[in-house]
């Protein structure tokens, strides 16, 4: 069996059911997917389509109204944000979420160092935790070596994105969610983005969830596509099934 | 020549102790937007809680460690847990406001407790003076210059090199994400408020022996450390440590060459200075703010 390709074992990560209202709105309403190793799922939709309320449901930043999440099997019901990393997921940001005044070497470092040694370790053991050589190669796989000891801060923002990309990947986590990579990011710099991400995935066999509205990033990265409007699913497939799906094409036209 | 030479050692030794309480007002601001206007008071109450220690009949080193101790519990975590955290969430000025308020209340708590005269520190370096070039330099002045700068030294040291303090950083720069990689942010909020507490007490015991130990000396320092966090650019530890060397030299350069009675002026106009011509400090960035 090749372990880089979607397994048919259980999922890493399932959604039960979950709705979210605020006050009278249904931001999302009943909503249920699961996600296989190793598949790079893209989840899309219009503004206010309820995906970014979705994608804080599953990393419990957001408490579900009702139905809950599985990670490996695990709920992620009142699960911190900092146990979610240290249950080996990763994630990236809407926004910028590098540390601006410390080196893109220590940024990196830093996204693993929490899930190593104890608290003695952490007071008196190696200062890198053991991990320099880890966010090296990191760092040379998102083509930043030449940026290894700047600043954070005082690179472009799509350098930034990549850094942020090289942190979610620090903890070796088993999926990566991320939020937007392609916004504000340069044509170049994404197809750059977009070819390591997928290398990283054929590599490693890594699971990505990718909330994005750039469609033709989404097409062209993900295996397989769901498309939420106005907080439900409408259309699920591969990218060839959604570019020709007519409610899609309705929804997102606003027809 | 051999004046000015003495002028420059003895502002460096009350400009570093300057720069200890001014790191630690810059740490607190970082690490949890704490302007802490008590800061002063920071300074002044150590020293009397050795004295309670020494009332007690401890010998000196176990009155300091006391002190130490004391101030860690109260300066550190009272101090956060009970004015800090209630008041943050109202934003930075109610919090200046209740810091003020505290600095006045520890002032007039130790006027109570302990009367409104100036009471003698036992000294902890010897009070030897040696002629250095023409120069009378004190051996008191140079190790009070060497401990300060150690314990800065090392606490740059510990916040680069330290997992822990690669922790402290995070959570000072972008709390929201230090909190989703694992940083235990909370944790890392309280070693900045034991840190600034620690700092606080050692320039305590520094400066105590030599202006004595008095209700009312958090004033002036409480003004220069603000001064000087700011005069060197507030976000930074290597600012507020020049901005306490530069005002301790410009102040005894100033009593010396112009008056005696402009010299406690001397920091304002600096501060004037810096805030017209380089409003981030000497060594600070810029810093933007969305509101």
């Amino acid at each position: 069996m090749n372990a880089h390709t979607p397994s048919d074992r259980a999922p890493i990560l399932a959604v039960h059911n979950i709705s979210k209202q605020f006050g009278g709105i249904r931001a999302v309403n009943n909503v249920s997917f699961e996600v296989r190793k190793g598949e790079i799922l893209g989840l899309i939709g219009p503004n206010g389509s309820g995906k970014s309320t979705l994608f804080n449901c599953i990393l419990g930043q957001l408490k579900p109204t009702t139905g809950h999440c599985e990670i490996n099997g695990k709920s992620t019901d009142g699960v911190r944000p900092a146990d979610l990393s240290l249950m080996g997921v990763g994630r990236t940001f809407q926004q910028l979420s590098v540390f601006p005044k410390m080196t893109v070497l220590d940024n990196v470092i830093l996204a693993g160092q929490e899930h190593e040694g104890t608290m003695l370790s952490r007071l008196f053991g190696k200062p890198d935790a053991g991990l320099t050589g880890k966010a090296e190669q990191l760092i040379e796989f998102f083509r930043l070596t030449p940026y290894r000891d700047t600043e954070a801060g005082s690179l472009s923002y799509g350098q930034q994105k990549l850094v942020d990309a090289a942190m979610a990947f620090m903890a070796g986590p088993g999926i990566v969610l991320l939020d937007e990579p392609a916004g504000g990011v340069n044509l170049t710099m994404l197809a750059n983005l977009k070819e390591r991400l997928q290398t990283y995935n054929r590599e490693h066999g890594t699971t990505f969830v990718v909330i994005e509205h750039n469609m033709e990033f989404v097409m062209s990265l993900c295996t397989r596509i769901i498309v939420l409007a106005q907080g439900e699913i409408i259309a699920e497939g591969s990218p060839e099934e959604i570019r020709s799906n007519q409610m899609v094409i309705d929804a997102y036209l606003g027809g | 020549m051999a004046e000015l030479l003495q002028i420059i050692i003895s502002g460096l030794a009350a400009g570093s102790i300057y720069a200890l309480a001014a790191v630690g007002f810059t740490l607190l601001w970082q690490a949890s937007q704490t302007i802490n206007f008590a800061q002063g008071e920071f300074v002044m109450l150590p020293a009397f809680f050795v004295l309670v220690g020494l009332g007690f009949g401890l010998p000196l080193w176990a009155a300091i460690l006391l002190g130490l101790g004391a101030s860690l519990l109260i300066l550190g975590v009272a101090f956060k847990k009970l004015i800090v955290e209630p008041m943050l969430p109202h934003g930075t000025l109610p919090l200046v406001i209740a810091t003020i308020a505290l600095g006045l209340l520890m002032k007039e708590s130790v006027k109570e407790l302990y009367g409104a005269t100036a009471q003698p520190f036992p000294a902890i370096f010897p009070q030897t003076v040696y002629n250095v070039f023409g120069a009378s330099v004190s051996v008191q002045d140079i190790c009070n210059l060497v401990v300060s700068m150690l314990a800065i030294g090392g606490l740059q040291l510990f916040l680069s090199r330290t997992r822990t303090g690669r922790c402290m950083q995070a959570s000072a720069q972008n709390p929201a994400v230090a909190e989703i990689l694992g940083v235990d942010v909370k944790r890392m909020v309280m070693y900045t408020f034991l840190i600034n507490a620690a700092l606080a007490t050692i320039a305590s015991v520094l400066i105590s022996p030599i202006y004595l130990a008095k209700f009312s000396n958090g004033e002036t320092l409480g003004l220069v450390a603000f001064i000087a966090a700011i005069v060197g650019g507030f976000n930074q530890i290597r600012g507020a440590l020049v901005g306490g060397l530069l005002i301790g030299v410009i102040d005894n350069l100033s009593a010396v060459y112009i008056s005696a009675e402009y010299r406690s002026a001397m920091p304002m106009i600096l501060l004037i200075a810096i805030i017209l011509l380089r409003p981030q400090g000497l060594l600070g960035t810029k810093e933007g703010r969305t509101v």
